[in-house]
């Protein structure tokens, strides 16, 4: 196999493992740590509260805060900050790329220069306006990215479904999500073994040609696959009894720290809202 | 009659209107049988087995259970819907999607949840099932993360943890290692033991006379080829032969190859 081939494969492989750990780290929603211990209702009405807070202030310094709390919450649920950082920072490159970087120069962000330079005869001012305009973008997207996972990993997902339910989100939507969750591990499984398989039976090279035609026969494959596999769990859990709406095994109920967590968040949000 | 669980009179399916999978079978289960349902790949053993779980329904014919006439439009009734589910439990061939829970544990408790059990008697059946098979160290662990027998373990206990009349296993020991074989079949055999009816599709003949008084064969023509004595059938090496279910073994003699059938039995009835 070629070099190139190889940074392919790898890729492919690197990939998926990290799907596969992005969304499937259970282990961190069954630690005893603080956000384990809140009701899920409560942790998610809280976690909606932070996220509009996000969405609403133009303040760096607001924005920085919130993300320094967001590390201290994952810091005391017992999460390893280095996972939780390596896990959100990665969304930041393909960000940065298509909307921060175009935004600093003045053909989009119109404003005092700040920096000027010349690439093949053209001159590219970074604007003032512009600079901070990404600086704040930036810090908007690491912050709500933090908290959206920092809520996923210390929920389990079952307790999720049961809060969108609560939230009256329609039947349908629940349960689609619920399959996706289950499936897209099957499938990611699937496209690791049937990537193994391949090479297995092709031996060391497989001309690129030949190789293409492999890849689109196994993406139609993969289709039908799954689908049938959205079936088939979903005829286990009919099997046992599941008639539309999972039962969760323990029923929520909001503790004196719940509603005090509830308060001190409401609190810092409407204390923000004043300062601004 | 009372004592017959499942009755089948001439059913036929077939997927998507086109590839058959069964045709006109008739079958009578009664309480408290274990009962073999045996045929090469691609017999249609799985199919049967859905059709039996209320799972898909047949194109003509009819299945009844408990008396009463099973379709999709009885199963609508609530009332029924529970009863049934609360009395037949299946095990599917393919653990990983009878595994669906972020952890193990939650997918043994499962069933008795969605059955409106309380937590707390859901988690007394848990500790009654640790007694049958004891895998109280894989409870925390995600289902995905683990090897092939512990899922099926897993996906056998939470099929027990419904505590059905009926359970239905589809190749309850394909691909595992003797051990694991005999702790499951031990299961079984003990859930026998206490009255529940033993449903079971194999072609690992190994297994078939522990876990059948009754055996059905299923051959390539998706049909019923013959049923009956499970001890009969199995000494029956001719037929066995024909229907693919005994290996054809090769044997190096001296210079000599000489090849000869091979049913297995005669070496590991005790
Ligand atoms: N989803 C499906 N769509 C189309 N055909 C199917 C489907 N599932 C099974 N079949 C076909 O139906 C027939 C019976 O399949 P079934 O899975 O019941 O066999 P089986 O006896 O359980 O085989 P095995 O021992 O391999 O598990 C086979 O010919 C198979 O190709
Ligand atoms: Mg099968």
């Amino acid at each position: 196999m070629s070099n190139s081939n190889r940074f392919i494969e790898r890729s492919i492989m690197g990939a998926l493992s990290f799907l596969k750990e992005a969304i499937y780290a259970d282990e961190y929603a069954s630690r005893k740590g603080f956000l384990q211990g809140l009701d899920p209702r409560i942790k998610a009405v809280t976690f909606i509260l932070f996220l509009t807070q996000i969405l609403l202030t133009k303040s760096v310094i607001v924005l920085l805060f919130l993300y320094a709390l967001c590390l201290l919450l994952a810091k005391i649920s017992r999460i390893d900050l280095w996972f939780f950082l390596k896990r959100t920072w990665v969304f930041i490159p393909l960000f940065t790329l298509f909307v921060a970087i175009p935004s600093l120069f003045s053909a989009f962000s119109p404003g005092e220069a700040l920096i000027t330079f010349k690439i093949f005869g053209i001159n590219f001012i970074i604007t003032r306006q512009g600079f901070q305009g990404a600086v704040l973008f930036v810090a908007r997207v690491i912050t709500s990215v933090s908290f959206a996972v920092l809520l996923s990993i210390t929920t389990r997902h079952f307790q999720l479904l049961k809060v969108l339910r609560i939230f009256k989100i329609p039947q349908v939507f629940v349960m689609v999500i619920g399959m996706c969750y289950r499936y897209i591990y099957l499938f990611v499984e699937i496209i690791e073994n049937t990537y193994r398989a391949v090479k297995s039976r092709a031996g060391a090279s497989i001309h690129y040609k030949k190789g293409q035609s492999i890849a689109a026969w196994n993406i139609a494959y993969l289709w039908a696959r799954s689908y049938q596999l959205n079936e088939e769990v979903y005829n286990a859990m009919l099997s046992r009894g599941y008639s539309g709406e999972p039962v969760v095994s323990d029923d929520f109920k909001a503790k004196a720290k719940d509603w005090l967590w509830l308060f001190c968040v409401s609190l810092m949000f409407i204390a923000a809202a004043a300062y601004l | 009659m009372d004592n017959i669980i499942f009755e089948l009179k001439n059913v036929s399916f077939s997927y998507l209107g086109k590839y058959p999978a069964l045709r006109g079978i008739d079958m009578a289960i009664k309480k408290g049988q274990k009962a073999a349902v045996i045929g090469a790949n691609g017999t249609g053993k799985s199919t049967l087995l859905e059709v039996l779980d209320g799972l898909i329904f047949p194109d003509s014919g009819t299945v009844k259970t408990f008396g009463e006439e099973l379709t999709e439009s009885a199963l609508a009734d609530k009332d029924f819907l529970r009863n049934f589910r609360s009395k037949v439990g299946f095990v599917f061939q393919n653990s990983d999607v009878q595994l669906f829970c972020p952890t193990v544990k939650e997918d043994i408790l499962f069933g008795p949840l969605q059955l409106g059990l309380s937590p707390k008697e859901a988690n007394a059946r848990l500790e009654a099932l640790m007694e049958i098979i004891d895998i109280r160290v894989l409870l925390d662990r995600p289902p995905h993360h683990l090897s092939m027998g512990e899922k099926k373990k897993a996906a056998i206990l939470s099929s027990l943890a419904i505590e059905p009349e009926v359970l239905i296993l589809d190749e309850p020991t394909a691909g595992l290692d003797p051990a694991t074989v005999r702790q499951i079949i031990d299961a079984v055999i003990d859930a026998n033991s206490f009255g529940k009816t033993i449903i079971t599709a194999t072609h690992d003949l190994h297994i078939v006379e522990e876990i059948a008084d009754i055996v059905y064969v299923f051959g390539s023509d998706r049909r019923i080829c013959r049923y009956g004595d499970a001890a009969e059938i199995l000494k029956d090496t001719e037929f066995l032969k024909a229907n693919n279910l005994v290996h054809i073994h090769s044997h190096r003699h001296k210079e000599q190859i000489h090849i000869h059938s091979h049913s297995h039995i005669e070496h590991h009835v005790p």
